[in-house]
């Protein structure tokens, strides 16, 4: 079960490679996985999707990561299957085939910022942003212990086949009920763990002082404010001309399905 | 009986955690595997119970070559407690937790009922029966992953650290257990760092250092070998240190002993005072 999942999450960890975009501050770039979101949203045409689509595939070149963009697209080859399917069956293939490209949007722009931020940065920019310091802490905490709960799953389910449990055996009802002894074990170990990181925490004098200073702090240069600036300019055109305008019509070209 | 010839294991396939690994452990054997942190204990344990399948070499119990068997099929030969019972306990009742594996092996309900019934009464676990594993303490929860394992009725009984954060109490019962276990025939085979534990109780002990085996003897060698043990992170148990010790003073010179267990020390010490 964990390697179809294990290989995707894969794509959203960083990796330290020497790129402008990497070299980016993490707030530019969380800015424009935003953007791209938002756009992806307002527009429902393939042609508007497609062009974002096709603008986020340079960045992924430029940051060294374009065989991650591919594995994203092989990871959500099911999903996009089942999308197809299902919406050329019951509307058409024109709302399939834009959704398919909404999908690959919105992953492709949050993965290509965790691929190339590092999580003490991108932490560091929340506490910037004025999030509480708690939040930015746990959420860089919580992604930390990924690769731990992977390797305690695969503890618990060696304990439980040495048990006689047999994972690969069955129907899928019967499968899936065979994930309990798993499942529990991993939720008991966690909920323990997390009182004793808060225990070892609040010991080491955690939230002693409200106010913290930092030994880095992140600083926006020329680049972060013109990306900043491009891209907020790039909203508000699109959100006037998909509001209020009116998109011209060949950009709302239908398939003839 | 287990025997391994040339077992090599790579997790990465770069380096080997297991690299040639020849071993032959008889029936009703009592052995102690010991050795540093990452030397390959608990990953030639996991080959011979066939939760890992060794790249290279091959292994046989009873003759019969496992890797054509799955894990379930090889549990009813070759029990493994593993060190955290934590990793295991998900039932909302001991007795649910024990009769686990049984179901899982398909026992009929009335050999299931029998043996819980029987495992209950050996570790002392009436009281607990109805409650929740997860309110036992670290030891009973050690003892009921045990009980879940032995009610299965293994021929070989694999420990994983069992005497890791036990108190004495709990490690005499584990003794006692052992010793029953080992009457009835049953090979035993204990993964430690505990060398006082293995001088003291363990006759046989394997030493692994770097995916290899390093040592493979009588205790009565292995314990008084600083050389080996040093080669795998283990200090000398201390009744060995105190021979190396009484035989720096001029009265003891020539106190010779090769025991480290209280036990056999106590008369060879009474021998040699005597002599004197």
């Amino acid at each position: 079960m964990s390697y179809t999942s294990a290989s995707l999450l894969d794509l959203f960890k960083f990796r330290r490679k020497n790129t402008p975009i990497h070299k980016l501050d993490p707030r530019t770039k969380l800015y424009y996985a935003i953007t791209i979101s938002i756009l992806s949203l307002i527009f429902s045409d393939i042609i508007p999707l497609g062009i974002i689509f096709l603008s986020i595939i340079p960045l992924f070149i430029i940051a060294k990561s374009f065989k991650f963009l591919l594995k994203t697209l092989q990871g959500l080859f099911f999903l996009v299957l089942i999308i197809l399917i299902i919406d050329t069956l019951f509307i058409s293939l024109s709302i399939a085939i834009s959704m398919s490209l909404r999908l690959f949007c919105l992953i492709s722009s949050f993965s290509l910022f965790f691929l190339t931020t590092h999580l003490d940065d991108f932490s560091q920019a929340l506490i910037q942003m004025h999030f509480p310091y708690s939040f930015a802490f746990a959420l860089s905490l919580s992604v930390r212990f990924i690769p731990t709960l992977g390797l305690e799953t695969k503890m618990i389910m060696d304990a439980q086949m040495s048990r006689g449990l047999e994972l690969q055996k069955g129907n899928l009802i019967k499968r899936i009920k065979k994930f309990i002894p798993i499942i529990i074990p991993m939720i008991v170990l966690s909920i323990r763990r997390a009182l004793l990181i808060a225990e070892s925490l609040e010991a080491r004098g955690f939230g002693i002082e409200k106010k913290r200073t930092y030994l880095y702090q992140l600083k926006l240069t020329w680049k972060d404010y013109l990306i900043t600036f491009i891209l907020t300019i790039i909203l508000s055109l699109s959100i006037y001309f998909v509001y209020f305008y009116g998109l011209p019509p060949i950009l709302t070209t239908k398939l003839p399905i | 009986m287990i025997e391994c010839y040339n077992i090599k294991y790579t997790y990465d396939g770069i380096n080997y955690a297991l690299d040639d690994i020849c071993l032959k452990i008889d029936n009703a054997e009592f052995v102690g595997i010991i050795g540093e942190n990452g030397a390959g204990k608990t990953t030639l344990a996991k080959c011979i119970n066939g939760l890992l399948r060794p790249q290279y070499g091959k292994i046989l119990i009873d003759g019969e070559d496992i890797s054509k068997f799955s894990v379930a099929q090889i549990a009813k030969k070759i029990g493994f407690v593993f060190q955290n019972s934590d990793h295991q306990i998900f039932e909302q009742t001991v007795e649910d937790e024990i009769k686990f594996g049984l179901k899982n092996l398909k026992f009929s309900p009335e050999e299931i009922e029998e043996r819980l019934e029987n495992i209950i009464k050996k570790l002392d676990l009436e009281k607990y029966r109805n409650i929740s594993p997860f309110e036992l303490s670290g030891g009973e929860r050690k003892r009921v992953a045990l009980a879940s394992i032995l009610c299965l009725d293994p021929e070989i009984l694999i420990l994983d650290e069992p005497t890791l954060g036990q108190d004495m109490k709990q490690k005499e019962y584990l003794v006692k257990l052992i010793e029953n276990l080992r009457k009835k025939g049953k090979t035993i085979i204990i993964i430690t760092h505990d060398i006082e534990f293995a001088a003291e109780y363990i006759p046989r002990i394997i030493v692994m250092a770097k995916g290899k085996i390093i040592a493979d003897g009588p205790r009565e060698i292995i314990t008084q070998n600083n050389f080996i043990l040093e080669k795998s992170s283990v200090i000398l148990p201390q009744l060995a240190q105190l021979t190396k010790i009484l035989k720096s003073y001029n009265i003891f010179k020539s106190f010779n002993c090769n025991f480290a267990d209280v036990h056999n020390y106590y008369y060879e010490l009474k021998k040699y005072l005597k002599k004197k």
